[in-house]
């Protein structure tokens, strides 16, 4: 468009043409109507575009948590289902009885065949179906004990070295490559890793030892960003002011830096929780069972505990949502477990996103 | 005092040989000799020699950026901490004896060359911890010892009124004058030979100056106090010598009285009648 | 003041011995930590060690395996076995062009008899046509027997004896010239269809017989000049890996271990998932650093970081029970009918689990565009409105561009996390080990596959340890390693240049 055509759009201009030589740039109003409501029909894709993510989100958080609350509430008190919560998974058998529809877990049907007669074949069995989900809460618990107990030590203390002690050097940069391209590792990886190394070099079987370590390892990256983030929000003038007094690093590290930046540490780590209790690839085949019945504890030798496969709630959902049909008998333990599952973790990241704004507000030094 | 210290001044491995450069010197006395000074490739002292007489306040003035806070931080050895920082020529006496050779404990140099920084930075413990910390990380555990230690740094940094009632409370709960204060009272604690200050007073208002001053004028009786400051007239007002930097080079150096009066070199003129800087 | 020095109480401890202690205790500590902070080093190698030493002994395991194949005969087999499997393949072809008659004439009004009886000819053509393969398909099936057997031997090493075999040759060529024969016979006197679309295909379909029976004397040379003793080179083990379109395992008849199923579904997946996230993730960064009120922003960030800690293996429950199944409604709505690949027959496939790995990639990708946009110095965007511009025109025209590159190391980190995203794809993705049917078109993105990740998971735990298919697991694991390794390589590359750019 040369200059000639698009003076003669602006048709406020007219009088002033010759006026100013700046007229040209000054645009038409209707241009400017135009641009402006561009801009709002833009600004409403985007708006619109973070409200469906935000829908679809809520959309499966309420359709897992509506079906889920069915199984874990009842209308009488106590209100929580706790046969669910207090039971290990059992197979459900159902099957016609003199015209009725009978639902029975595999004990209370071993009792009632002791007393009634029934053809096998008429009996359909469905896996996992009855009982609940005990021994995978306290798997799962059991597994991220360890795995942040590890992962805490060795992160915390790589943190305080990068933090603390290291200067810019090749060894640093090396390490903190390693640390970033840890974190991208998929965490089948670490699954197979667990594996080759613990599981089959090491000879621990499938086991909450190799759990622990695989778990470990996985989270570790994340853990020593956040610990290292905390640190170095604790102000250079803290240790300065303790190593002009005569204190050695490791006193100066001890009493005026991580008091302060344990709270940010461990607030950090919680997220690190969610992760390792979120996980299944890496325990697929480190340390979850599908089925096991005795409770972790029940183990002759002390050292067994360690040497003990576990079970495992994400572990216990991928079973169930795959090995088994979607029917109205299994939609019990599968949205129950799932349900529980998600509120587990979003209690622990709720958490973790709340403390960790606070703190926020709090460390303004 | 010095009579009263118990053993030398920091620890030395070796005897002073007779191939010693220094005869014995008084303790608190500092000589900078022909010092340099990187940071990586970026030279930032040129041939500093200043000797800092024992018991009497130096100002180092300067516009910013002249390396007056870096001498001021070699003498503690507080560059250590920052990476590539190093002296690469010339040497720093404390007491006739090199505090950059590796037999020099650095945690013992420390002990004996207080600082109190720009930033006041009490810890975010209690008053009482807070004095009491230079002393505990010393090893001193004698609850008696401590609480008579900070009941004295207290009292020679004029903030005890103000604040014995109130020894459990936390440092951060002090005004900021208060706060530099406590610096200045947790870094006597440990009985030091020398304070360093690096414009101790650049944050606070001209009442808590005012105080913090007359502090420096008491402490000198008993303290080498090397003092950085922007401020002219503090410098005028509580120092006895006065050293000039600019462009990392000390231009002059003479006694404030003269310093500001007559001084010898035109850059010195310039600056302190307030033409640059 | 001199009253302090002379507490007695403080005479501070200063030994000689106490001080080398306190250095070498201090030295120990930092050892420590250092030690410590090594471990990520440490695992990052051990990682790559392991895979490699788990996997590469894979390469001589399926040589071995490639070698056997040839010299027991089932090479040969399956030469004549491609002739059998295309004839199947045109019989289908054919019910398909009975299938569209059949539909096109139920349009038109007819009932099922007068369709069965239009179709007469047609079908007396199309089953002529099948059984005019099943000489063949007899043959490879006894060939097939022979050549296992040989192959059991050889196994054990002993030398294969492929004359009994071999000499199969001319009842070979006997049944191909009949087959020729009779699939010509048919061809010269096709039957009409009266649907003209249903005319066309099945034109095709006859295009496509005339070529298979001129392809017969090329198989035939083929099996002539089939050498057992041409030598397996040994890269044709790394090749039939890194370019195999097969992934068959546990097979009696051959074992073949192809990458190339898995990374194709990896990587349709992935783009399903990037396709969604990237526009949905960048828009919403953008509108919560630039547009968003502030209520908003406090509200809605902390929402989508907590998206993040959803635990894939319920967002793949989610999917089998939920998604898959609302997906597959969806595409039998009349109103859909107009995609040419809808309705779908499987509720599990590239696009459910694209669209839910698309919920795992946008906190990523929005979180850490989100800090690009936000570092954009302020300056910026001052001057930009200093100079009469809107807000659109400032962030289209400013702030992304200063950021771009944040927002692409966003993008490739958030590619990270889709492509080694496991639970999920296992969950949903189908696992159907197949490179998906490109001729569909965008129909490819609505099958099911397999990927990377899922083989994995799925094969780890049932395979024999030290075997090659276990070996090829882990290779597959190495596989991926590397690529995300790459990926978030590129991504250190940009982010670093960016900060570069901007600080």
């Amino acid at each position: 468009m040369n200059d000639e055509a698009r003076m003669s759009n602006v048709e406020t201009m007219t009088k002033h043409e010759a006026a100013s030589s700046l007229s040209f740039v000054i645009r038409h109003s209707s241009f400017r109507r135009r641009s402006r409501l561009r801009e709002q029909a833009l600004f409403w894709l985007f708006r619109l575009a973070t409200y469906l993510i935000l829908a679809a989100a809520s959309y499966i958080f309420l359709d897992i948590g509506i079906k889920g609350s069915r199984v874990l509430f009842t209308k009488k008190p106590p209100f929580v289902n706790l046969e669910f919560l207090s039971q290990a998974p059992e197979t459900l058998y159902v099957f016609d009885y003199q015209g009725k529809k009978m639902t029975l877990g595999d004990r209370e049907f071993r009792e009632w065949k002791t007393t009634h007669e029934i053809n096998d074949a008429e009996v359909t069995s469905v896996a996992y179906s009855a009982g609940g989900i005990w021994p995978c809460i306290v798997g799962t618990a059991l597994l991220v004990i360890g795995s942040m107990a590890l992962a805490l030590f060795i992160g915390v203390s790589s943190a305080i070295y990068l933090s603390e002690y290291s200067r810019n050097g090749r060894m640093v940069r090396l390490v903190r490559t390693a640390i970033l391209n840890l974190a991208g590792v998929p965490s089948i990886v670490f699954g197979l890793f667990g594996f080759g190394l613990v599981v089959i070099f090491f000879g621990w079987n499938v086991s909450l030892l190799a759990g622990w370590f695989t778990l470990g390892l996985m989270v570790l990256p994340a853990i020593i960003t956040a610990s290292e983030e905390s640190l170095r929000a604790v102000p250079q003038g803290l240790r300065e002011g303790s190593l002009a007094l005569g204190a050695t690093r490791w006193q100066t590290i001890r009493k005026n830096v991580l008091p302060y930046a344990l709270p940010g540490i461990l607030t950090s780590s919680i997220l690190g929780i969610a992760r390792v209790a979120g996980e299944t690839a890496p325990i697929m085949f480190t340390a979850a069972y599908a089925t096991r019945d005795t409770m972790p504890w029940q183990v002759s030798r002390f050292s067994d505990f360690f040497f003990q496969g576990v079970m495992a709630l994400p572990y216990h959902i991928y079973v169930v949502s795959s090995k088994i049909p979607q029917n109205d008998y299994t939609a019990r333990v599968q949205y129950g477990a799932a349900f529980v599952f998600l509120l587990l973790v979003m209690l622990i990241a709720l958490g973790s996103i709340l403390l960790r704004t606070r703190l926020r507000a709090r460390l303004q030094w | 005092m010095v009579t009263t210290m118990p053993e030398a001044p920091f620890h030395q491995p070796h005897a002073p040989g007779p191939s010693s450069p220094a005869p014995k010197k008084d303790p608190e006395s500092i000589a900078i000799e022909n010092l340099d000074f990187a940071y990586g490739d970026h030279r930032v002292l040129h041939g500093i020699d200043l000797d800092i007489a024992p018991r009497s306040v130096t100002a180092l003035i300067g516009p910013s950026g002249c390396g007056k806070t870096t001498l001021l931080r070699c003498i503690n050895r507080m560059n250590d901490l920052i990476d590539g920082a190093r002296i690469t020529r010339g040497a720093i006496r404390l007491g006739g004896i090199d505090i950059n050779t590796p037999e020099i404990d650095v945690v013992d140099l420390r002990r004996r060359v207080g600082m109190v920084f720009q930033k006041s930075n009490p810890f975010p413990k209690s008053i009482y911890d807070n004095i009491a910390y230079g002393l505990r990380v010393a090893g001193v555990t004698k609850r008696g010892a401590i609480n008579e230690a900070v009941e004295k740094s207290l009292r020679a940094a004029a903030l005890w009124e103000e604040t014995k009632d109130r020894l459990e409370k936390s440092a951060l709960s002090l005004s900021g004058g208060q706060q530099q204060r406590l610096c200045i009272a947790r870094a006597l604690a440990v009985q030091p030979h020398v304070i360093l200050m690096d414009e101790p007073c650049s944050a606070l208002d001209p009442i808590a100056t005012a105080r913090i001053e007359e502090l420096i004028q008491q402490l000198k009786r008993d303290y080498t106090i090397v003092i950085v400051t922007h401020n002219m007239q503090q410098a005028g007002r509580c120092s006895d010598q006065t050293a000039f930097f600019y462009l990392g080079r000390l231009i002059e150096y003479a006694t404030t009285a003269k310093i500001f009066s007559n001084p010898s070199q035109r850059q010195t003129e310039d600056y302190i009648t307030g033409r640059f800087g | 003041m001199s009253v302090l020095t002379e507490t007695a109480g403080l005479q501070m401890p200063r030994a000689k011995s106490s001080h080398r202690k306190g250095r070498t205790l201090e030295n120990l500590i930092r050892l420590f930590f250092g030690g410590n902070a090594f471990v990520a080093v440490v695992v990052l190698v051990l990682i790559t060690l392991f895979l490699i030493r788990e996997g590469f002994g894979f390469f001589g395991g399926n040589l071995q395996n490639l070698r056997v194949y040839r010299a027991a005969g089932l090479e040969y087999v399956d030469i004549m076995r491609t002739q059998v499997e295309a004839h199947a393949a045109l019989s289908r072809a054919l019910s398909d062009v009975r299938v569209r008659e059949t539909r096109k004439l139920a349009e038109q009004g007819r009932s099922v008899e007068e369709i069965n009886s239009a179709l007469a000819a047609f079908d007396q053509f199309a089953t002529s046509f099948s059984d005019a393969g099943n000489n063949l398909a007899g043959l490879v099936s006894d060939l097939g027997d022979q050549a296992i057997a040989l192959k059991e031997k050889a196994a054990l090493g002993e030398p294969a004896d492929l004359a009994a075999l071999r000499s199969s040759y001319p009842a070979y060529e006997q049944i191909s010239a009949a087959t020729a024969a009779e699939i010509n016979a048919l061809l010269a006197n096709p039957p009409q269809l009266s649907t003209p679309e249903a005319q066309r295909s099945f034109e095709k379909v006859k295009a496509r017989m005339r070529a298979s029976v001129a392809a017969f004397p090329a198989k035939a040379q083929c099996l002539r000049e089939w050498d057992p003793g041409r030598p397996v080179h040994w890269y044709e083990s790394i090749t039939s890996f890194l370019f195999g379109k097969e992934w068959i395992t546990a097979s009696f008849w051959q074992d073949w271990y192809g990458v190339i199923p898995l990374l194709a579904g990896s990587v349709m997946v992935s783009v399903v998932a990037l396709t969604l996230a990237v526009p949905f993730g960048v828009a919403s960064a953008v509108y919560i650093s630039e547009i968003a009120t502030r209520p908003e922003q406090n509200l809605i960030k902390p929402y989508i970081e907590f998206i993040a800690a959803i635990p894939s293996v319920v967002l793949g429950f989610f999917g089998i029970a939920v998604l898959g199944q609302a997906i597959r409604a969806a595409s039998e709505l009349p109103f859909m009918s107009w995609v040419p690949f809808f309705p779908l027959s499987e509720r599990l496939n590239v696009f459910t689990a694209g669209a839910l790995l698309a919920l795992m990639a946008v906190p990523t990708i929005f979180t850490l565009s989100e800090d690009a946009l936000r570092n954009v110095p302020r300056a910026f965007k001052e001057a930009s409105y200093a100079l009469g511009a809107n807000r659109l025109q400032t962030i289209a025209r400013v702030i992304v561009p200063a950021s771009l590159s944040g927002i692409v190391s966003a993008i490739l980190l958030g590619l990270g996390r889709v492509i080694g995203e496991t639970m999920v794809v296992l969950l949903c993705a189908g696992n159907r080990i197949a490179i998906p049917d490109f001729t569909e078109g965008l129909g490819a993105f609505f099958q099911p596959v397999h990927t990377m990740t899922g083989i994995i998971a799925q094969e780890m735990g049932e395979v024999v340890q030290g075997s090659i298919h276990y070996r090829a697991l882990f290779m597959v694991g190495l596989v991926l390693f590397t690529l995300t390794l790459l990926i978030n390589l590129a991504a250190q590359k940009i982010s670093a240049r960016y900060r570069m750019s901007v600080g």
